[in-house]
């Protein structure tokens, strides 16, 4: 009888630690999807700006319509084609705010002075996102993650390209 | 603070309230005009004297000194306060909770513990990687994971994160009120070709004795030059410290009141930061730059950062009192050289003022609280729960 005492504690410690992995995980994986939310969001709002600015004054036609196609693209499509649609908008407003005419009226002011914070929040929000991705891929390696199939069938998070190289 | 929502924040102090320091005047500065912009804060820290502390900070019990990284911390830790801890969250119904060095033993480690839902951390400290990394790595992990979103004050506590924990942070540098420094009033005494420090000169990681070695170098090539040294400390013992010939160059000041030190920095010809190491960010450089003095600092990394290696201030080999005379002599000769420095700095000084620190520490707020919820203790039975109900 008394063997059994020692046995049932380190079963018992084991299946706690079990436990803890487990929810450990979960707040990870839930990490990485608010942050995606949350970049996700910066990303749009990006993109609607980018739309006012092209029909805005201050971009010549053919600004105009490289912006409308880049931020139409950022906006609708498929998760799969992403990372290069943000790339692209990113490149598109790089391109109009690289030249830029200097008699600019208070709304353009306004717009230009909201990218530019939204720019500060996205680069903010990436590095939160990476960082929950990374944290998310080293622990899922670890030996008792596989074993015990902690992870489930939650897919491993990824980080997208744009991510390295956006603005 | 563009939109119109007003947050419930709790924000974690490790360190006694009462007792002066770099991360408690961050931690008052921050919460007051967070207050200021209509949020709701509750602070909770350790303090000596509970009758003495503002109305918008909690305290949780008598700090205790220990020795922690080389100096003497006033923290607090243990059972009691775990329970205060937990009854604080359980009682505030907070949207956010913003802890302040949580990866040392202390309340904020405590709280990043006991909570779940939407929390910030900021690292402070930075220091070289320690052995005992090894050890403490796998327990403090899986607490620092829970934080939302993290924040180091300069590029050298982030490296010191990266380096200790392998998790990545957002830089935002420490508030200063630049518009205090930059008003301050020129005093002809303290004026001309002065040198000025500020500080424990008692210390010696401030590095006052560097200065001190550097000064008979300087005197031979700038005759009128002068050092006034401010911070508490007694008269005597930095008096014995300087050398009979140069007694009459040296000047102590003691304590300056938050006037006079705008008014100190606006009026030294050179500010001076010797110090030897243990800093992470350096909030004296910010302010004296906000002064529009020229500022010369030794070359450890926070200080390197602060100075935009060399674009807004001038740096020296640390410890190096013959370097240091070099760049004094360097700076003092040369009066153009001098004031492209300081106004370089002032401009650049600007990044540290509280409009704009407090305004990317609400935009990490906020993408903190998107999608999750309230704050709520985390409790054992919880993950047991799930766990039963998973194994089924």
């Amino acid at each position: 009888m008394k063997s059994i005492l020692p046995i049932a504690v380190v079963i018992l410690a084991f299946l706690w630690y079990l436990s803890f992995s487990a929810t450990r995980l979960d707040r990870l994986h839930h990490r990485v999807e608010t942050s995606w939310a949350n970049l996700d969001g910066i990303l749009q709002r990006r993109a609607a700006v980018a739309l006012e600015l092209a029909h805005s004054e201050m971009a010549d036609p053919a600004s105009s319509l490289l912006l409308t196609s880049a931020a139409y693209q950022a906006r609708e499509t498929t998760i799969g084609d992403r990372s290069q649609a943000e790339s692209g908008l990113s490149g598109a407003l790089g391109l109009l705010q690289n030249d830029l005419d200097v008699r600019l009226t208070q709304g353009e002011q306004a717009l230009l002075r909201e990218l530019s914070e939204l720019t500060e929040k996205i680069r903010i929000a990436i590095a939160l996102h990476v960082d929950a991705v990374h944290r998310t891929q080293s622990v899922r390696k670890k030996l008792i993650f596989n074993v015990f199939r902690l992870a489930g069938t939650a897919p491993l998070p990824v980080t997208y390209e744009f991510e390295d190289d956006v603005l | 603070m563009s939109d119109g929502r007003k947050l419930k924040i709790g924000i974690v102090c490790p360190y006694g309230w009462d007792a002066p320091g770099g991360v408690q005047a961050h931690i008052r500065d921050l919460a007051e005009y967070l207050i200021s912009a209509g949020h709701n804060v509750s602070v909770l820290a350790p303090s000596q004297d509970e009758d003495a502390l503002p109305a918008y900070v909690v305290s949780a019990g008598k700090p205790i000194a220990i020795p922690y990284n080389g100096a003497v911390a006033r923290i607090l830790f243990g059972p009691i306060a775990f329970t205060r801890v937990r009854h604080w969250i359980s009682e505030g119904d907070f949207d956010l909770l913003h802890l302040h060095e949580p990866a040392i033993p202390s309340l904020s480690l405590l709280a990043c513990w006991a909570a779940e839902g939407p929390m910030v951390g900021t690292f402070h400290a930075a220091s070289k990687r320690q052995k005992a990394i090894f050890a403490i790595g796998p327990i403090l992990e899986p607490v620092i994971e829970k934080l939302s979103a993290r924040i180091a004050v300069s590029e050298a506590a982030r490296m010191t994160l990266t380096d200790h924990l392998e998790t990545d942070a957002v830089v935002i540098p420490n508030g200063v009120y630049t518009k205090h420094f930059s008003d301050g009033k020129f005093r002809p005494e303290w004026g001309g070709n002065t040198l000025g420090f500020i500080g424990r000169f008692e210390e010696p990681r401030k590095g006052l004795s560097v200065l001190l070695d550097a000064l008979p170098i300087v005197a031979r090539f700038v005759p009128d030059v002068k050092v006034f040294v401010a911070g508490p400390g007694e008269r005597e013992n930095l008096m014995k410290s300087v050398n009979v010939q140069l007694k009459d160059r040296v000047t102590f000041l003691g304590r300056l009141s938050e006037e006079e030190k705008a008014d100190f920095l606006s009026s030294v010809g050179v500010y001076v930061a010797p110090n030897t190491g243990g800093e992470s960010f350096g909030i004296i450089l910010a302010e004296a730059m906000s002064a529009g003095t020229c500022v010369v600092a030794s070359d450890i990394p926070a200080f390197t950062w602060m100075l935009g290696n060399g674009k807004y201030g001038t740096n020296f080999n640390s410890e190096d009192a013959a370097d240091l005379a070099r760049v004094l002599i360097d700076v003092l000769l040369d009066n153009k050289k001098r004031t492209k420095l300081a106004t370089a700095g002032q401009i650049h000084s600007k990044i540290f003022d509280w409009d704009s620190v407090a305004e990317q520490i609400y935009s990490v707020y906020e993408m903190a609280i998107v999608g999750n919820g309230k704050v709520r203790l985390s409790s054992d039975t919880r993950s047991w729960n799930r766990f039963l109900s998973k194994g089924e």
